[in-house]
């Protein structure tokens, strides 16, 4: 059974931030390529978020999301108080803006290729006499 | 395993490291219907949670979908 304690905390956060993250290591150093999957996603979606590093208390708190959402692996992305997936279901959702649409964000352009970055909108072509 | 937790579901799974134990599962069942992303992972990974418990795979990376069925 998870320390109750803990569990609490957990449900507090999850109910206070909106957009919370639980992920290995932090969003400027994910130390593992799932979490830094999702960090990218919603980097691109530009939307703000709450991260937990879950490494210096992995398995109590694999008790606790295991008892809150039935869901065992990190990374955890929870939207409005509920768990929506990890980095495959993240992924997916945003390939197909679904996960814009749950945050309540624009679907930024190009998303379709996450790994390309930004093409500089440089101005139309002209020819200089 | 899947598919008889999942009744007329289609499964492929793709073997991500060759040594059977990182797969991914692409699992297209009729049961997924009206079910978020998350509820139809549950069932797989609930269908294959004694694999985990007993070691044999690690990892399992998963698409799901709703088949067209008739009616579509």
């Amino acid at each position: 059974m998870a320390d109750q304690e803990l569990k609490q905390r957990v449900q507090e956060l999850i109910a206070e931030n909106q957009v919370l993250l639980f992920m290995k290591g932090t969003p400027d150093m994910p130390r593992c390529g799932f979490s830094m999957r999702v960090v990218q996603v919603l980097d691109q979606l530009d939307v703000e978020y709450g991260a937990i590093d879950v490494l210096p208390a992995l398995q109590p708190l694999r008790e606790v999301t295991t008892e809150i959402s039935d869901w065992q692996t990190f990374p955890q992305l929870y939207v409005n108080g509920e768990l929506l997936g990890g980095a495959d279901i993240v992924e997916e959702m945003f390939d197909s803006g679904e996960l814009a649409e749950a945050l309540g964000v624009e679907q930024p352009a190009g998303a379709a290729a996450p790994a390309q970055p930004e093409q500089p909108q440089g101005p139309p072509l002209q020819i200089e006499r | 395993m899947i598919e008889a937790a999942l009744p007329g579901a289609e499964v492929e799974i793709l073997d991500q490291t060759g040594a059977a134990d990182h797969l991914e599962a692409i699992v297209s069942a009729p049961q997924f219907e009206g079910l978020s992303r998350i509820d139809q992972h549950r069932l797989v990974k609930a269908a294959v949670k004694t694999r985990f418990d007993d070691g044999s795979i690690h990892a399992l990376s998963l698409k799901t979908s709703i088949p067209a069925g008739p009616h579509q």
